[in-house]
């Protein structure tokens, strides 16, 4: 454990550190823009310049690529250190363009931070600037090469972390290029990260070009939604309308990155045809009016057909609170139906997911990062969780033997895989027994759990799951003794369904009586249904999720619910031209057109209140009250064992 | 004595009152009479064009940023050919305390404060500017200045050819 004097103070830290880690672990931030934590040492930008008064190596130095040793006497405040990296931005402004107010980084900007806190403020240098021709590369992201000043983080991501080769680095002296061979869309499924790691506008996100500034943006941490890997990210949102989505840290779970689809898939929370509007018999009415008519209809529906007609419907893709409450109001009600899976089999491998993995057997995102064995069993994981993919690329270049169970699978799927593999046809041809930290990954399909028995203890286990927060719905159904909605169907009982935030097939709509949805998604339940009531989307509202591993994260309410102001109809202008001004309307309103929503959760309580006269009790009470306190910025929490034991 | 230097303090008093009633008023009746203003003069704010006849502003949300009272609200925008400009731009006039940090912070030289007097409305509403009737015709203040011009962006000229810029490079070529 090396001990150093940085700025007078005394730091000690494990062995390898560099003296810029050493800095920042006692709040020093050392000016830097090729160094990042989760890639490997460039030392390209030379910004990081510190002076080294005494110990085993003496002068300016670059702090990021020096280990600190014993006995180091570091400056960061040496005016010789100052004067060095005052020119090396002055170097490397002298080509910069003159963009920044049409530059989406700016506000965000690390070059902008550093220029100003480096004290370059004058241009001196007279000649001309040199300048790039910019690449087509794909849809999410737009290239702008003029602006890049040779960090060459986006190769060491692109190649080194994420193992894609269709992007690199080319040309030599003052032309050194950053992109592809040729124009075209960039292949690798985290090519978007390239804009979070980019630390200057090169790599932006074109799906929210020319749109908004850093300081206007609403957002809150948040979880997503499209797999059941759980990674962090924070969905950032003006005028209504979600712009960008950025990777979250989360150093358990997806470390610094997020794939593309989390990042560029933001059709479902800005689509114009989502719900917004309460809806009775498909007329428009108010949210409270829709609740009234949604409470009577159910008193009488349960009235004349009996509760056990009644099926009350939960998804995997519904918070955790919502699911409690929804479970409260099913208790109401005697022999009520309570589903939180539509398909038998989906439901039953949910659980036994749950149960099967032994408490702390399951293996995280930064587990698998550090395995040294893993064996994947059939599955396309770069379809399912591409991200499960991305970290166990990292155990593979740090050494660990990566197998694929396939009896037969097409070199396709090899081909997208951003590791090498050793293809095995079964699992008992992986030699496990010799894993010190191995890990078994199986997909939302595997089925098999006879199969895994036979792996030896001290293994873990990456079972995934189909939802974002299946693993939660498996939890909800076992304690309340839920069945899946077919099977409640089957029974040929079931006259009326509730449908909260439930992608519902249509088939399983035909021939009831009574038929009411809440949603925010665009899924085609709000026509038939009798009843219909808007919810708010995940970003717009908060709650928990349960990722794969039994990590319980909490997501934050990022913005408020409405229609985009960008597209907003003409309607909503008191006019009845067809084609309304560019300018938002000029009315007041309390409301947002389009916002009269609530969170899922928060309808169910207001409908047990309005049901029964009794406010509804806290969700996090009980058996779940270990969940009240979890940060939304910390690491989530892996469930207790008492939560997933029976 | 000190009778007589009263009655002369008063006669001088009332002197110069009554030199002053047949003087030229100096008060206008504004707003039916306006004063010219000096060049300088920071009164109500607008948004120019740059010499080419374009609008300067880029909708960059700096002026926004910096309003003090945020009373600046735009949404950016870009055209076909990759000129970032503002769909809507918006000053509630009812809010704006004249400070000029909008016009300090515009890197563009768009926002200037006028040489106009700030107007005044009797219903709020109408003290809610719009693009359409803050843009004027002229250049304002800086009468050569196209951001675009400078920017590397390449939207008025193709891409390498502004004044401060080389050609772009061959970055296939091994030569030096
Ligand atoms: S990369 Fe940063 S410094 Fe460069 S133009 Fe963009 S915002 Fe400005
Ligand atoms: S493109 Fe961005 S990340 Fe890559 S070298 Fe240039 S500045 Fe660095
Ligand atoms: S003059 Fe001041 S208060 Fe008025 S718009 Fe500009 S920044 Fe805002
Ligand atoms: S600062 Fe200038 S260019 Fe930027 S939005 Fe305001 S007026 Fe437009
Ligand atoms: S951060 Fe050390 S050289 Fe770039």
């Amino acid at each position: 454990m090396p001990k150093l004097i940085i700025d007078d103070i005394e730091v000690e830290v494990p062995a390898g550190t560099s003296v810029l880690e050493a800095a920042r672990s006692v709040g020093i931030t050392i000016p830097h823009f090729c160094y990042h934590p989760a890639l490997a040492i460039a030392a390209a930008c030379r910004l990081c310049a510190v002076k080294m008064l005494d110990g085993p190596v003496k002068g300016i130095q670059m702090s990021c690529a020096l280990p600190a040793q014993d006995g180091m006497v570091v400056s960061t405040t040496d005016p010789d250190a100052l004067k060095m990296r005052k020119l090396v931005i002055e170097w490397l402004m002298i080509n910069h363009p003159h963009d920044c107010p049409v530059c989406d980084e700016g506000g965000e900007c690390l070059l902008q931070d550093f220029t100003i806190a480096g004290g370059h403020g004058i241009r001196r240098y007279q000649g001309k600037k040199r300048t790039h021709v910019n690449q087509y590369l794909g849809e999410g992201i737009y290239h702008e090469m003029n602006r890049c000043i040779q960090c060459y983080r986006c190769v060491r991501f692109y190649q080194e972390y994420a193992g894609g080769t269709d992007f690199g680095v080319t040309g030599c002296a003052g032309r050194v290029y950053f992109g592809r061979f040729d124009d075209g869309p960039l292949e690798s499924p985290f090519s978007g990260n390239l804009v979070d790691i980019c630390p200057t506008g090169v790599f932006t996100d074109k799906t929210g070009r020319f749109r908004a500034r850093y300081w206007d943006y609403q957002y809150a941490p948040s979880i997503c939604p499209h797999c059941s890997a759980g990674c962090n990210l924070s969905p950032q949102a003006y005028h209504r309308e979600v712009i960008k989505i950025v990777a979250r840290r989360n150093d358990e779970v997806n470390g610094w990155f997020i794939c593309d689809r989390a990042r560029f898939d933001k059709s479902d929370l800005n689509d114009p045809l989502r719900p917004r509007q309460a809806l009775v018999d498909g007329s428009p009415v108010e949210w409270e009016a829709a609740l009234n008519a949604l409470a009577t209809r159910l008193r009488e529906f349960v009235q004349s057909h009996g509760a056990d007609s009644l099926a009350l419907v939960g998804s995997t893709r519904l918070s955790l609170e919502a699911g409690i409450l929804l479970a409260e109001l099913a208790a109401r009600y005697k022999g009520v139906r309570l589903c939180y899976f539509i398909d038998p089999a989906e439901a039953q491998l949910s659980l036994s997911k749950v149960e099967w993995v032994p408490a702390g057997m399951a293996a995280s995102q930064a587990e698998l990062r550090e395995a040294d064995f893993i064996a994947i069993l059939p599955c396309d994981l770069m379809e399912e969780s591409p991200m499960i993919a991305l970290a166990i690329r990292q155990a593979f270049v740090k050494g660990a033997k990566v197998y694929l169970v396939a009896p037969h699978l097409t070199a396709l799927n090899l081909e997208r895989l951003p590791f090498q593999v050793q293809v095995v046809p079964e699992l008992a041809d992986v030699p496990l027994g010799e894993a010190k930290r191995g890990i078994v990954v199986a997909g939302a399909g595997f089925a098999d759990l006879k199969g895994l028995e036979a792996v030896p203890t001290g293994v873990k286990f990456v079972l995934l799951q189909p939802g974002p927060n299946s693993f939660g719905a498996a939890l909800l159904a076992r304690e309340y003794r839920a069945v899946p909605l077919r099977e409640a169907i089957a029974s040929g009982k079931v006259k009326g369904i509730l449908a909260l935030e439930t992608d519902l097939p249509e088939e399983l709509r035909q021939g009831l009586t009574f038929f009411a949805a809440a949603d925010w998604r665009n899924n085609g339940a709000a026509e038939p249904a009798s009843v219909f009531l808007p919810t708010s989307a995940w970003a717009e509202t908060g709650g928990t999720w349960i990722n794969y591993e039994g990590r319980a994260q909490r997501y934050r309410q990022a913005y408020k619910t409405g229609l985009p102001l960008r597209g907003l109809p003409a309607r909503y202008y008191g006019s009845q031209e067809a084609e309304p001004p560019a300018h938002p309307p000029r009315v007041h309103r309390a409301v947002a057109p389009g916002g009269d929503t609530r969170s899922a959760w928060m309808l169910v309580a207001e409908l047990i209140f309005k049901l029964t006269g009794e406010p509804a009790a806290e969700p996090y009470a009980g058996k779940w009250a270990p969940l009240k306190h979890i940060d939304p910025e910390g690491p989530g929490m892996r469930l207790p064992a008492e939560l997933l034991a029976g | 004595m000190s009778l007589l230097s009263d009655i002369q303090a008063i006669l001088t008093g009332l002197a110069i009152t009554f030199s002053h009633i047949f003087r030229k008023p100096v008060t206008v009746s504004y707003p039916e009479e306006k004063r010219p203003m000096p060049e300088r003069f920071r009164g109500s704010i607008v948004l120019t064009r740059d010499p080419d006849g374009e609008e300067r502003c880029v909708a960059c949300y700096l002026c926004s940023g910096a309003c003090p009272v945020d009373c600046i609200s735009m949404a950016a925008a870009e055209t076909p050919n990759g000129r970032r400009y503002a769909a809507w731009f918006r000053i509630n006039f009812a809010r704006c305390i004249l400070c000029g940090l909008c016009a300090e912070a515009c890197p563009t030289l768009a926002i200037q404060m006028s040489s106009e007097m700030f107007p005044c409305k009797r219903d709020v509403m109408n003290m809610l500017y719009e693009k359409e009737d803050l843009l004027i015709d002229g250049t304002g203040k800086d009468p050569n200045y196209n951001f675009y011009r400078h920017a590397g962006i390449g939207v008025v000229t193709p891409r390498g050819a502004n004044p401060d810029e080389h050609p772009p490079v061959d970055v296939r070529t091994i030569l030096p």
